[in-house]
């Protein structure tokens, strides 16, 4: 027995090392360079690769697994994406341990290029946030307020109803408490649940506890067919999010790969990079997830 | 670097202060995982000692397997059981999941078989010697794995010990199935994790100090106990 | 209790280590088996304590195949004993703890039984932490003190004090006679065999 796995071992060490080792023989027919030189290859070298630090939004709905490889193929240029929130996002550009950030946090992004830690911010897209809550809606939000957010999370704060918050800190969460200030609510209590967690967990948490929640469109409709939660109020201006792209101040440390920052900002910002955004998710879901608006 | 010494002294700051929401996450932590050691250690014990004992057929891939599953990685497991517990799976009507329950029940899952298998490789090893005694003179089965639980118990303890150690300190299973819902599921280590990804560190370090002094103090009464005896 | 073997045969692998055509242990008596090292005396003896069950042949108890019943009315005492981590007392009462005997006439079996052995001062002691000679005299108290039709020990008293042995000897004479038990002891002393033993095997 221990020989037979021996022998196994040793098989496989010899198959994976000749089918690792570099091809040094010359091919000899033409076939075989034909073969090759169809191989898929990038068209250039590439160019290294940049960390792209940005939300978890933007990782869940599946729109980086769209457009990079897109990228990589037309720029050579590898992108490590690093998905966190918002407020970690711009906490690695400011420790530079990051070359490029796709965030949504307009105010704080501001702050960010003022203070020298990024060299310009430029817009790239939006997407708007929804109130989703059970199928059964008991508060008859839906029928009552479609488009009125602020008048939503009085209703469900003044009847203690669950509502589920992000409670990470992160962009979306941001969102949330901005508009819960602009609706005059401190929300706090037994029924306001902060689960300092992802929009995908959220989701999952408020339809499994049956509450009501503010998630971007992209997530809730990526996850729809596992959720029992339904669109209860959307439309509001209050719900609109804005993305913008920054690369990161080089000259933080050298590590930082400016140029591949610069190149992913311009590429992300063109007709090409716009376009791609506006199909992405019109297959799938009948509508776009994000709509590019770069000037 | 500047930003790691803050964490550490606000940290220090949080500790001595007992601050209410450390307070609150670190006995949330205790009670869920001390729970799960107690279930999986009240199932596994009898059981690990009565297969380490036990001759059959295939014992020792039976052994294989066993050590396989002792380091069954936790969001596995997570993963299973918020499957099942989900409003849509098999349990939903239950209502459990992201509550402390599910934690427990998750952590127990997690644990099992790591006691089964330590108390399953400890008995194969040594509880051969004592059931031999044991049946000379007239134990029946239970009696046995009582004797023997009873004679192995300072290594016993150690593997709860083991147990306690790896239930407290595994973040996948817990963050799946609790959801890290402040007040009710959060635990140490989904708020460490949380906080990171928040970049808010003094925080997480308290907990972390919190974390490393448990097992610090679980594992020193422990080797206390064991030198005594 | 009456032990018949037939063709009995032992293997550790492929080497024969007991080969017994026919072997009839008498009800009642003391017997002595003595032989040089590895001449399976020990092999023997677990296979008869049904601690060894991996042999050809036969073995029957008055008759019988081993069963629980059979066990339960036989013990060993091994050369060298295992005792378990508690008090003497508690190693002592654990045979009739067992046999759900109820804790009144278990105190007064046990009272009696460290009595005989001389070792009443080790009750309150720790069993595993005893020197060789006390563990043996708690062991073989401990085999006793529930009455056993059948009593098997080897090497009893290989590496004890004389003083012990003296002890350990007469309170095995004294089980046979007084309570027609069947003995069997193993041993490498020709001397002590014959010091006990009603008929003595030498393999």
């Amino acid at each position: 027995m221990k020989r037979i796995s021996l022998l196994l071992l040793a098989l496989l060490l010899i198959i994976t090392t000749v089918a690792c080792s570099p091809k040094t023989e010359t091919p000899q027919n033409q076939d075989v360079v034909q073969e090759e030189t169809n191989d898929p290859v990038p068209p250039e070298e590439p160019k290294g690769s940049i960390i792209l630090s940005t939300t978890t939004s933007t990782q869940d709905s599946g729109l980086l697994d769209f457009l990079l490889p897109i990228f990589t193929e037309e720029t050579g240029i590898e992108v490590k994406t690093i998905a966190v929130g918002t407020g970690k996002a711009l906490q690695m550009g400011r420790d530079g341990e990051a070359d490029v950030l796709l965030v949504h946090a307009k105010a704080d992004e501001l702050k960010f290029v003022e203070e020298g830690h990024g060299t310009e911010r430029l817009d790239v897209m939006y997407n708007d946030f929804i109130l989703v809550g059970p199928e059964k809606d008991p508060l008859k939000l839906k029928n009552d307020h479609p488009n009125n957010i602020l008048e939503g999370l009085k209703l469900i704060a003044n009847n203690g109803v669950t509502f589920v918050s992000r409670g990470d800190d992160s962009g979306t969460h941001k969102k949330e408490l901005s508009i819960w200030k602009a609706a005059n609510i401190e929300p706090a209590g037994d029924w306001y649940l902060e689960a300092g967690a992802g929009m995908g967990d959220v989701l999952k948490i408020s339809s499994e506890k049956q509450g009501y929640t503010i998630t971007d469109r992209a997530t809730y409709l990526s996850m729809r067919d596992t959720l029992d939660l339904d669109i209860i109020i959307e439309g509001d201006e209050n719900l609109f999010n804005q993305y913008g792209v920054i690369p990161v101040n080089p000259d933080k440390n050298t590590n930082i790969n400016g140029e591949g920052a610069i190149e992913f900002m311009n590429w992300i910002t063109s007709k090409r990079g716009q376009d791609l955004i506006k199909d992405f998710g019109v297959e799938e879901y009948g509508q776009p997830l994000f709509i590019p608006n770069a000037e | 670097m500047d930003y790691i010494i803050q964490g550490f002294k606000e940290a220090i700051n949080l500790l001595i202060s007992l601050d209410r929401e450390v307070l609150l996450i670190v006995s949330l932590s205790i009670i869920v995982s001390t729970s799960a050691t107690i279930l999986a250690s009240l199932i596994s014990i009898p059981l690990g000692v009565y297969f380490g004992i036990k001759k059959f057929k295939g014992k020792r891939l039976f052994s294989r397997i066993t050590y396989t599953l002792m380091s069954i990685p936790s969001v596995i497991v997570g993963l299973v059981v918020a499957i099942i517990l989900s409003r849509r799976g098999p349990l939903g009507y239950l209502d459990l999941l992201y509550t402390k329950k599910a934690m427990i029940i998750a952590q127990t899952l997690l644990v099992i078989p790591l006691v089964f298998g330590l108390t399953f490789g400890l008995t194969k090893s040594r509880g051969d010697v004592i059931e031999k005694v044991a049946f000379t003179l007239g134990a029946n089965k239970w009696d046995t794995i009582i004797l023997i639980i009873r004679e192995l118990k300072i290594d016993i303890l150690v593997n709860i010990a083991t147990a306690f150690s790896r239930a407290i300190s595994e973040v996948g299973a817990v963050m799946i199935v609790g959801g890290n819902i402040k007040g009710y599921t959060r635990v140490i280590t989904t708020t460490i994790s949380m906080m990171n990804s928040m970049g808010d560190y003094p925080m997480a370090i308290a907990l972390g100090i919190i974390l490393l002094l448990i097992s610090f103090v679980i594992h020193s009464i422990i080797y206390s106990y064991s030198q005594e005896d | 209790m009456e032990i018949k073997i037939n063709n009995l045969e032992k293997y550790y692998g492929n080497r024969k280590v007991l080969d017994i055509e026919s072997l009839i242990i008498e009800k009642g008596k003391i017997t002595g088996i003595t032989g040089p090292n590895g001449c399976g005396k020990t092999t023997l003896l677990n296979i008869i304590a049904g601690l060894d069950k991996e042999y050809i042949g036969n073995i029957t108890y008055n008759g019988l195949n081993l069963n629980k019943e059979i066990a339960d009315k036989m013990t060993i005492v091994f050369q060298k004993p295992y005792l378990f981590k508690r008090s003497v007392y508690e190693n002592i009462e654990y045979p009739l703890k067992v046999r759900g005997i109820d804790k009144e006439s278990r105190s007064k079996k046990v009272l009696d039984i460290v009595k005989k052995l001389e070792i009443e001062d080790l009750i309150e002691k720790k069993a595993h932490l005893l020197s060789g000679g006390e563990s043996q005299k708690v062991a073989l108290a401990r085999a006793l003190v529930f009455k056993p039709n059948l009593l098997l020990l080897d090497e009893p008293t290989s590496n004890i004090d004389p003083d012990a042995i003296e002890i350990l000897e007469r309170e095995i004479l004294k089980f046979n006679e007084e309570t027609n038990g069947t003995v069997i002891i193993v041993t490498h002393n020709l001397e002590q065999s014959k010091r006990l033993g009603h008929r003595i095997i030498e393999m």
